[in-house]
């Protein structure tokens, strides 16, 4: 059987190490536009030189020698000629393929406003590519502009303000990271970014920019007229699917490769896993989908379930927070605080289930909550203690020593 | 596998395991005797919680067959060995985003409390022999090392 993976993320590279532990004889073959497999989560620390290229690399150095992969790296995937089962390059040369895995991730969004989608100056921020740029860039440049206040624009501010640059973060949120945090949680972070020298223009859209005589950006417009001078701008307004390699080919694509929970596309032996799919955009589900797809890749029937996906951890400054669900508080909702000087927890408890809950500042032993929320297990009783819940209050051990939940007496 | 194995009827919340494991994770030389209990940086990788019927619940690193810290570190910090079937930890490599922290169902992880840069992972004592210095030090046989299946 001979597998072909298109993409060296999170999904690839786990859907590889899981076909080869399914299938020693089993030929795989990667194809990425990356020239390093690296995690895009770390690549606010290539830009404060806290790591090299290596360092980003979430993979034991002998990986594709130990698994057995041949790694065709910095290449591209022009079409995908489903009906014969083979990927063209751009190079000219096909591959084919008895089973194929689609696992190009996303792609930044730079919005059409002025010259941000032409001008020399502006950057996206995903792929290690990205940050060689932006950082290459950033030694001549003192200003930064950071337009998005999510998790990548905030990694970002966060490097730039660790090699002393002025940084300001435009956001058309009222707070920061809005989609993770409520407003004391937010504020609680703003402080500390403003203390480290960063400045926030919050509830602000740009609308124009302003280019000196070498085309790059020197200034953005928003919409209040005013006007930030800068040097160099990241775009962290948000990713879409990296959908081009399936374009005028039979697998289906509306903005994401649609799936099936067995992680097929709409075309035979053709799977999808990660960022692309449009179903999540984290790290760990894109793992999990890769190991899904792999074993349906192999033979192995296995199904996509564990699709939870409004997760979060961040750490900045070393104050932590774990946000779990929407956080968005709905008529009949019940609404738990709980604070001391060192701790926010908030819990919004839907029909007597967990709907979200957002823990700032100690984090240890939290991850019981994910599962409580994803099984919408029932907490009535125990709403009263809800933030020193603990596996002990669900305590259950298997015959081969796991543990599992034991909800009600029963095992689940 | 070999995996640390729990008895907690038998368990009667003595906590020898507790300190034989901030014991082996200490950084300065000493023995039990001297261990200081209250410095966080000998933080303990294990816990026996008390139930509120009195029971004692010990909450121990399962080395899952399927562990829910390796599918989603970032880093690759967290990997199971495919020999020992361990999970183990790779300090270094650690990005300190503790999305494992969130991703373990059992609430068995914690950031490190001094410097919130590592997680406080059970390593089945690899630098002390590979024997759990926990399991060693339970009079009550509560916890014992038996191989199992994944």
């Amino acid at each position: 059987m001979k597998h072909v993976i298109i993409g060296v993320g999170a999904a690839g590279i786990t859907a590889a190490k899981t076909i080869r532990e399914i299938d020693p004889e089993a030929k795989i073959v990667m194809v990425s536009t990356d020239a390093w497999v690296h995690s895009r989560c770390m690549l606010h620390k290539y830009l404060n030189h806290e790591r090299d290229e290596m360092g980003l690399s979430f993979i034991p150095e002998d990986f594709f020698d130990r698994y057995k992969i041949q790694w065709k790296k910095e290449t591209k995937v022009t079409k995908i000629h489903a009906q014969v089962q083979k990927v063209r390059l751009e190079d000219g040369s096909s591959l084919s393929y008895d089973r194929l895995l689609i696992a190009t991730g996303a792609a930044s969004v730079i919005p059409p406003v002025g010259g941000l989608r032409t001008a020399k100056n502006v950057f996206g921020l995903r792929n290690l590519s990205d940050a060689q740029q932006i950082r290459s860039m950033a030694e001549k440049a003192q200003r930064i502009l950071i337009i998005g206040s999510g998790l990548v624009g905030m990694e970002a501010a966060y490097a730039f303000l660790e090699s002393g640059k002025e940084v300001t973060v435009a956001e058309m949120a009222d707070r920061i990271l809005p989609l993770q945090l409520d407003e004391k949680t937010g504020k609680a972070y703003q402080r500390l970014f403003e203390q480290a020298g960063c400045r926030f223009m919050l509830g602000k859209k740009a609308t124009a920019t302003v280019s000196d005589a070498t085309g790059n950006i020197s200034k953005v417009v928003l919409d209040d007229n005013s006007g930030i001078e800068c040097d160099l701008v990241i775009v962290a307004a948000g990713v879409r699917p990296e959908i081009s390699c399936v374009e005028k080919s039979a697998v289906r694509a509306d903005r994401c490769i649609g799936v099936n929970e067995n992680m097929q596309t709409s075309y035979p032996y053709v799977y999808a896993a990660g960022d692309v799919t449009g179903l999540s955009g984290i790290w760990p589900n894109a793992m999990k989908q890769g190991q899904v797809a792999a074993q349906n890749m192999c033979g192995v029937p296995t199904v996509y379930d564990d699709c939870y996906a409004m997760k979060n951890t961040m750490n900045f400054y070393g104050l932590l927070t774990l946000s779990l669900g929407r956080g968005v508080i709905e008529e009949g909702d019940e609404v738990l605080i709980n604070e001391d000087c060192k701790n926010y927890r908030r819990a919004i408890l839907r029909n007597g289930k967990l709907d979200s809950i957002l823990l700032q500042g100690t984090i240890d032993y939290s991850g019981i909550y994910q599962y409580l929320i994803k099984n919408g297990i029932d907490l009535k009783e125990k709403k009263g203690e809800i933030f020193g819940l603990s596996f002990k209050d669900f305590y259950g051990i298997k015959e081969n020593g796991e543990y599992q939940f034991q909800i009600a007496g029963m095992a689940v | 596998m070999k995996r640390i194995v729990i008895n907690a009827e038998k368990c009667d919340g003595c906590k020898n395991c507790t300190a034989a494991c901030m014991q082996a994770h200490r950084n300065d030389e000493g023995t039990i005797y001297d261990l200081d209990l209250t410095d966080v940086t000998n933080e303990s990788r294990n816990r026996i919680l008390v139930d509120k019927d009195g029971t004692y619940k010990p909450i121990f690193c399962r080395h899952c067959q399927q562990p829910e810290c390796v599918m989603s570190c970032m880093s690759g910090a967290l990997q199971k060995d495919s020999v020992s079937g361990l999970v183990l930890y790779q300090e270094e490599k650690c990005g300190s985003c503790f999305m494992c922290v969130m991703n373990c169902p059992y609430g068995v992880l914690k950031p490190d409390t001094k410097t919130r840069s590592r997680v406080i992972k059970c390593d089945f004592c690899q630098d002390a022999g590979g024997e759990p210095s926990c399991v060693k030090a339970c009079p009550k046989e509560a916890i014992y090392v038996e191989e199992v299946q994944g």
